[in-house]
């Protein structure tokens, strides 16, 4: 018994120590890559979308072609059910025992901040988590996923102030650090064309009556309202002002707001709702990036309809794949983010020319919409957010 | 088990616990601080299900105060040792718990059982509601912690902390029964009608079981914080606690070591089971059942009968 107990510890003593010597998650013939992710829990459609629906549906057509230099591309995925000492424990699971070379596309602001001081100790990269908060800037190891909440705003703000000549603002916003990053950068943003947030309102996370903030604000009569919410409670919002026939505010929903899932909560309520698109609309863009990723879909989920967080995880696969080819054959987490900060100009057929640089910025990108018969309809081109 | 065997079995956990980090891959290190926290949680509940039949479907939400309690503290008052926060951790969030207890004495059964639940649910409002300290929705950082100039900011050296603090929680709770009070609840766990005859009283002792169970889940709630790292209101809810449950009814009703069994086995469970969350709550129903009915009194019970024969 204590010869098998001993045998088995110079075992694990020897698993721990032996691949050190290569990239851990890179062999000749595989690149391991994985995230924790919501699968359970509030977000677990989002999560299930962005990960098994979209960061899988890339890495097949890439196997399907052979692969990265010659690497096919194996994920592994945990659920975390939105839970952040769940997030702790897979993603330290996922770094220790399945032994992965990166982190790709983990959702949700807790859960991501959660493993970050983890990920940055341990030197292992955070590619393009799916949340907007710009806490990430500035890490050595982690890339943006998602037009951080800062540039939304300005894209936001400059387009109404200087195109559409708007002068009075009001926000409705969730209180917690997705509507107090957007609250913030809206004040500084108004700032800088003088003026000032006429009315704030806030709505506490998980709760679903806004009849109370939607009354106050449209007795403060902004030119237009922006919502800064879930799905649930902007749909909310935009019911209770049908109610009251309140018509005559714009009101402009933010960059995550922005989805059909949200659409279809508030039914006609979401008429002549404006708001700011991050991504082409998945079932209708004629981008050559959008059919393509629509004929993948057809051909390897054809039960699947295409959405916005299954393109945002498509996405973030494209961009991963782009880096490890140009890291080329020696693929080292070094040589990735070297890679990745190289990148200039890289035509996604998705979004604009995709150019990275050293703040690991991957997007600043998104476009004016208006809701007109249930669908989002495209205002302008992409707005600069520089 | 023969009494003798005992202290050898003993020195043989110690032991394991002091050479387990040198020997055992680093995710196995931290894995095993999770099982120790937990393991603390399912003594503390036990004190209540166990000894005094009171089941709380809330311990989630006493694991929360103890760990935002503590996370706060070592915010607020940087190089505080962590074992005073721990302890103060422990204690407030025993008050708390004596503060809930107290008006529940009059509830028995399934009306405290549905208190408890309730319990839960206010707890994460109250975190989500009092974000100047807890930082609400966003989730709250918790510092690293420190014990005399050291900084314990590696695996090992929480794992240390975590099984330090586990051992002297379990020693204590094993001597619990030695005690006056642990023969009170030794008496009530037979029959609180007895035990009120034999001169028990039943009130206060429900209560200190009350306090009792919510100091050791402060306490292991303290010890979450400096593991995961970070916390949020999403950590604690209503699952969690019936993960507790599961644990305390597998290991089996009133018994220490069926407490450290039932941690393990459920924790290591939740582990294998990351794959797929969404099944988690139905197998977990299921092994609940399935010792209902077939193991009542749980592993140690079975173990015992296995013995005796």
């Amino acid at each position: 018994m204590r010869y098998v107990a001993s045998l088995a510890g110079l075992v694990l003593a020897l698993a721990a120590v032996l691949p050190v010597a290569a990239q851990q998650g890179v062999s000749d013939t595989e690149i391991v890559i994985g995230c924790s992710n919501s699968f359970s829990g509030p977000l677990a459609y989002t999560g299930e979308q962005a990960t098994r629906f979209g960061v899988d549906l890339y890495f097949k057509v890439v196997n399907d072609a052979g692969g990265i230099n010659g690497r096919k591309v194996r994920t592994v995925y945990y659920d975390d059910g939105y839970k952040p000492q769940e997030a702790v424990a897979n993603t330290r699971k996922l770094v220790e025992q399945d032994r992965i070379f990166a982190v790709i596309a983990p959702q949700g602001t807790p859960p991501v901040m959660a493993t970050l001081e983890y990920l940055e100790e341990n030197r292992v990269p955070l590619l393009f988590p799916f949340q907007g908060s710009p806490v990430i800037r500035g890490k050595k190891h982690v890339f943006s996923g998602m037009t951080l909440y800062d540039r939304q705003s300005r894209m936001m703000v400059d387009y109404l102030v200087t195109q559409r000549k708007l002068k009075s603002f009001g926000v409705l916003y969730q209180d917690d650090d997705y509507g107090k990053s957007f609250l913030t950068a809206f004040e500084k943003d108004l700032g800088r064309h003088n003026l000032k947030l006429t009315a704030t309102e806030s709505v506490k996370r998980g709760v679903t009556d806004v009849s109370a903030q939607i009354a106050k604000l449209r007795a403060a009569a902004p030119q237009a309202v922006f919502l800064v919410l879930t799905p649930g409670p902007g749909a909310q919002a935009l019911k209770e002002r049908q109610k009251i026939g309140w018509t005559d505010t714009v009101m402009v929903s933010s960059g995550p707001l922005t989805d059909e899932k949200y659409l279809g909560l508030a039914g006609d309520a979401a008429e002549g709702v404006e708001g700011l698109s991050l991504w082409p609309d998945p079932l209708a863009s004629e981008l050559p990036g959008m059919k393509a990723y629509r004929s993948a879909m057809q051909k390897y989920f054809s039960g699947n309809e295409p959405n916005r967080y299954s393109l945002s995880g498509y996405f973030a696969a494209m961009l991963f794949t782009e880096g490890a080819r140009r890291a080329g054959k020696n693929l080292t987490r070094e040589s990735l983010i070297t890679a990745l900060e190289g990148i200039s100009g890289f035509q996604s057929g998705i979004l604009p020319p995709v150019t990275i640089g050293p703040d690991h910025e991957t997007q600043r990108q998104g476009f004016w919409v208006r809701v007109e018969k249930g669908r989002f309809k495209q205002m302008t081109d992409w707005l600069k957010s520089e | 088990m023969r009494r003798g065997r005992a202290p050898l079995l003993v020195a043989l956990a110690v032991a394991t616990l002091a050479v387990w980090p040198w020997v055992a891959p680093r995710y196995f290190v931290f894995l095993a601080s999770v099982i120790l926290v937990n393991v603390i949680v399912a003594i503390g509940l036990n004190m209540m299900a166990g000894y005094t039949n009171q089941l709380s479907f809330g311990h989630a939400g006493f694991l929360a105060i103890g760990a935002y309690t503590a996370a706060v503290l070592t915010l607020r008052v940087p190089g505080v040792p962590v074992v005073v926060t721990l302890i103060v951790a422990g204690l407030f969030t025993a008050a708390v718990g004596l503060a809930f207890g107290i008006p529940c004495l009059r509830l028995g059964g399934l009306y405290l059982t549905m208190a408890t639940l309730a319990f839960g649910f206010v707890v994460t409002e109250a975190i989500l509601n009092l974000d100047m300290l807890t930082r609400g929705a966003d989730g709250l950082r918790v510092p690293t912690a420190r014990l005399a100039g050291l900084t314990l900011s590696t695996d090992t050296a929480r794992y240390y902390l975590v099984a330090a603090v586990a051992a002297v929680m379990v020693a204590a709770a094993v001597n619990l029964v030695r005690t006056r009070t642990g023969r009170a609840f030794l008496a009530l766990r037979e029959s609180e009608i007895a035990a009120q005859a034999s001169g028990v009283p039943v009130a206060t002792y429900r209560a200190l079981a009350f306090g009792l169970s919510a100091f050791y889940t402060g306490v292991a709630g303290g010890l979450f914080a400096f593991v995961v790292g970070f916390l949020s209101p999403d950590a604690f809810d209503v699952f969690l606690s019936v993960d507790f449950v599961v644990m305390i009814i597998v290991g089996g009703l009133g018994s220490v070591p069926g407490s450290i069994i039932g941690a393990a086995v459920v924790t290591l469970l939740h582990d294998g089971l990351a794959t797929f969350q969404n099944y988690r709550p139905l197998i977990f129903g299921a092994l609940l059942i399935a010792c209902m009915l077939f193991m009542p009194g749980g592993v140690m019970r079975a173990l015992s009968r296995v013995a005796r024969r």
